[in-house]
């Protein structure tokens, strides 16, 4: 009897909710709207990976602080869900498909890198779950007419753009170019958009090398950039190999004109690694934390860098901004939408502009955003930036001069 | 002509490198039958032992390295007698996963106490080179393939005319035997694996002097080292200094004349090619 009545009444319980559940148009009604990512805390790039987590933490708490996101007429909070892919591309997409099949997250944030951001979109295209990504930057994965997926970094085919106009200016002005690049999917978008813009612009290519993702032996590459008197020398790959590069360079007393990296240059770890052998190196940013980026929840950019540095103790770099942008891009389409249904916020995400910390965001009919690259280059212990959109910004420390003349 | 003797030089000093992290590799799975998939992981524990000495108390990297080496040999000891010591019997396959579990161990454990942060040991001459004409020669990589050759001579001296040598060579021979004329399998078994470690230690303090350190530099680390022990042959030491540069003469040819993805391919076609037709290593006992 009594069982019975435990019974019917627990199936009753069931039932009814079931039916909620079923009727409810949105499921998370009046709760947390749950943000899921899947990102490299440990493994060899957890390095670059924290950047994200670290990111969205800070968008988070910041926007939750300001009340939340608004959803027609109720403020409702953000909750993230991370988990960590370990630097595995194949954890990372069953991770991806744990969080839209089993945890049921509303929307989604992307992983670091190219490799990661796509494959983990065949997930949210899948599971038509709009994914805002800011680690990814290979044009591969804008190449594929995905609906779901939103990129805040620039393609890899213009990251050296600005470097190659930069390059006109100099005087003497460099001749002969060495383009490098690691064999994966965003250092081989740098590699084919460059190829074309350095022909253009007139520079006569006489290396053009794809090499093994984390190589750490590049005497041999060395070896012949000095054989063949190489004026400049554009490099795409990883901070490891980047680092091993740069320190090889100097034991074997191999100084172009110039050298410039597609990342290491803007990370602060990266420039104590290397120490004084870091000066003359250039890089790029696309973004720089200047007090001129207004934005809603952080004030402007500066705030953002200074409350990061506060919370995190390091310095936030381009990485950190995209990935803050993502949230804050998440959190404006929501409230465009007056809803956080994934379709609606994807056709919202597609219409998204306002500005951020990290720049003015807006989406191609891709779904990648177009940012600028700034030139950039380590002179001394400072960070300058070098070549913008509007030209010149600081004279360039060029050429660099010979490894024991510093 | 120039460019030529220049990466073949590249080649050879890449190769002393590469023949030091091989060293205790070959010894560990030669005596003890272990293939030790850790020994990438002692080899960045020497590597972050070294940076630490460097940067927190001022000892050079070159002349810390005994001191690496000595803590590395006593980890290794212990690591033997504590752990491995439990399936230096069994199957291979339990070795396999117990090396494969202290290596993710390790690795994590690296990442908890020194973070993901990218370390060099970078003292003012590391960068330093000597030139000989048009050739370049790197300082650090120069003292970091004596150190190779030295210490590979040494250990070829010491197996082949010092007792505890001699007791290691004839265990790995026949442990009956070895037993019966009063060697002591679990001392001699520590003793070898810590010798091995001391060595990975040591090969870790050259690396970081060369390259980066971070905790996931393992991997690799024992991958190259195992091709190497492939190609030079287990059963002596100047077997591996054999194989460490032919490795480093290939892989630095591979990239001037293929190209630089080939470097891995071109290494473990060696390695193939090598296992087909001489499967006890290039100076390994023809069976």
């Amino acid at each position: 009897m009594t069982m019975s009545g435990l019974i019917s009444k627990k199936s009753l319980i069931a039932a009814a909710s079931a039916t909620v559940l079923a009727f409810a148009a949105n499921p998370a009604a009046a709760k947390d709207i749950v943000l899921g990512a899947s990102v490299q805390l440990t493994g060899p790039v957890a390095n670059t990976g924290r950047y994200y987590r670290d990111a969205y933490e800070l968008a988070v708490e910041k926007i939750n602080a300001a009340g939340g996101v608004k959803v027609g007429n109720e403020k409702r909070k953000l909750v993230l869900k991370i988990y960590d892919n370990q630097s595995d591309v194949n954890l990372s997409v069953r991770q991806y498909t744990q969080l839209v099949s089993q945890d049921k997250v509303d929307l989604l944030l992307g992983p670091f890198a190219s490799n990661f951001a796509l494959a983990d979109s065949a997930v949210s295209e899948k599971y038509k779950i709009p994914m805002v990504q800011g680690g990814g930057a290979s044009d591969q994965i804008f190449a594929r007419k995905f609906k779901y997926i939103f990129g805040t970094l620039a393609p890899a085919s213009n990251y050296f753009a600005s470097t190659i106009e930069m390059m006109k200016g100099l005087k003497p002005a460099p001749k002969s170019v060495a383009l490098l690049y690691a064999d994966d999917s965003f250092d081989v978008s740098v590699g084919d958009g460059t190829r074309p813009k350095l022909k253009a612009a007139g520079f006569n290519i006489v290396m053009d090398e794809r090499y093994s993702t984390n190589a750490t032996d590049f005497n041999s590459l060395l070896s012949q950039i000095r054989s063949k008197n190489v004026d400049a020398v554009l490099v795409a790959g990883h901070e490891t190999e980047i680092l091993n590069f740069i320190r090889q360079a100097k034991s074997l007393t191999v100084a172009p004109k110039m050298y410039s990296f597609t990342v290491g240059v803007p990370s602060e770890d990266f420039r104590k690694a290397l120490g004084k052998d870091a000066n003359y190196a250039f890089g790029m940013t696309a973004w720089l934390p200047s007090a001129d980026l207004k934005d809603r929840w952080f004030g402007d950019a500066a705030k953002f860098e200074a409350e990061y540095k506060a919370k995190y103790n390091y310095e936030p770099d381009y990485h950190a901004a995209s990935g803050t942008a993502d949230v804050e891009a998440l959190a404006q389409a929501i409230e465009n939408a007056g809803s956080t249904d994934p379709a609606k916020v994807r056709d919202a995400l597609a219409k998204v502009k306002f500005d951020s910390i990290y720049g003015p965001i807006a989406f191609a009919a891709n779904g990648q955003i177009d940012l600028p690259q700034t030139v950039i280059q380590v002179q001394g212990d400072k960070l300058v930036a070098i070549h913008g959109t509007k030209g010149a910004m600081n004279p360039a420390k060029y050429p660099m001069p010979a490894w024991n003349a510093r | 002509m120039d460019l030529l003797l220049q990466i073949l030089i590249n080649g050879v000093l890449l190769g002393g490198l590469y023949a030091v992290m091989a060293l205790g590799l070959a010894l560990v799975w030669g005596v003890l039958n272990i293939v030790n998939l850790a020994h990438g992981a002692f080899i960045m524990l020497g590597a972050y032992l070294s940076w630490h000495l460097y940067t927190y108390l001022g000892i050079d990297p070159f002349l810390g390295l005994p001191i690496t080496a000595v803590v590395m040999f006593a980890f290794g000891y212990a690591m033997q007698r504590g752990l491995l010591n439990l399936v230096v019997k069994a199957p291979m396959f339990n070795t396999l996963l117990i090396t494969f579990g202290l290596e993710v161990v390790l690795t994590y454990l690296a990442q908890l106490a020194f973070s993901a942060d990218f370390r060099t040991i970078n003292p003012s001459y590391a960068g330093n080179s000597i030139q000989l004409g048009m050739v370049v020669l790197p300082l650090a990589r120069l003292l970091a393939f004596g150190i190779a050759i030295i210490l590979t001579l040494a250990m070829w001296l010491f197996l082949l005319h010092t007792r505890l040598g001699r007791a290691i060579r004839a265990t790995a021979q026949n442990l009956v035997a070895a037993r019966l004329y009063g060697v002591e399998p679990r001392h001699l078994y520590a003793m070898t694996f810590g010798i091995g470690i001391g060595l990975a230690g040591a090969a870790g303090g050259l690396y970081g002097t060369v390259s980066q350190i971070n905790p996931y530099i393992g991997a690799t680390l024992t991958a190259k080292s195992f091709a190497i022990a492939i190609i030079g042959g287990l059963d002596n030491p100047l077997g591996v200094i054999v194989g460490g540069l032919f490795l480093g003469i290939i892989e630095s040819l591979a990239v001037l004349y293929i190209g630089a993805t080939f470097a891995d391919v071109a290494s473990f076609g060696v390695l193939v090619l090598v296992l087909i037709v001489r499967p006890s290593g290039l100076l390994g006992k023809t069976a």
